[in-house]
């Protein structure tokens, strides 16, 4: 199960596990954020390509807009995902 | 020794397959750093069963089992067009987010994380077998 939604200080929060059966989900919260955004993945377990293509998206329309997606709290083996897809180079990423 | 459970084929069995292999991780004491790549390349290829081959009702099979030091994961679909996932272009992911497309990333994941995937296809049965040496 995924849980996401905004932390008090705006940021956007993602807890639980990001898989295909969520996606339909995080792509309708991630369709309304607009601008530059924090995404906190401190309590993010697991993403598959289901997820990675989620945030793929969203960060496409925000960077064509001005804005973007900033990934903080990024646990190791998430980490370890995002460079293998070469996230690390189309997001800023702060790691655990 | 090998668990083995059939799966409807749809997006809503993740749940029922992540809690298999839970099961069978702690039932072979399967060290957690190995957990989150078994599971991603379990659901990636699940998943494109599922994508790819939505008119059937058939059931999808998955299998693991640990022999000696390697952890051997086997998907039968037993009604499946051909499509051999070994055989896939890896995407673009030196790319700026601009020219990035959304997709294909799963099965070139698969192939980061797992040491050899076998395809077999027979009949209209696809069999995958994924095998990960474990550390």
């Amino acid at each position: 199960m995924l849980e996401i939604g905004y932390g008090e200080g705006g940021e956007i929060r993602l807890a639980g596990r990001f898989d295909a059966s969520q996606a339909e989900g995080a792509r309708r919260f991630l369709d309304g954020v607009e601008g530059t955004r924090t995404v906190d993945l401190k309590d993010l377990s697991y993403i598959s390509s289901a997820g990675l293509g989620v945030l793929l998206a969203a960060q496409k329309r925000l960077v064509e807009a001005g804005g973007g997606l900033r990934l903080v709290n990024v646990s190791s083996h998430i980490h370890d995902i995002l460079r293998y897809t070469g996230f690390h180079q189309i997001f800023e990423i702060e790691t655990l | 020794m090998s668990m083995e459970k059939a799966f409807e084929r749809s997006f809503d069995s993740l749940e029922g397959i992540f809690a298999f292999t839970g099961e069978f991780f702690a039932r072979e004491s399967i060290d957690p750093g190995e957990h989150h790549a078994v599971e991603l390349a379990v659901e990636e290829l699940f998943t494109n069963m599922v994508k790819y081959n939505a008119g059937s009702s058939a059931a999808i099979v998955l299998r693991m089992e640990r022999c000696n030091g390697d952890l051997r994961i086997v998907l039968t679909d037993p009604d499946a067009d051909h499509f051999d996932p070994t055989a896939i272009e890896a995407p673009r992911v030196d790319r700026p987010v601009e020219e990035r497309e959304p997709g294909r990333l799963g099965l070139f994941l698969v192939r980061k994380l797992m040491d050899r995937i076998e395809y077999e296809y027979d009949g209209r049965r696809s069999r995958i077998t994924l095998t990960k040496t474990l550390g």
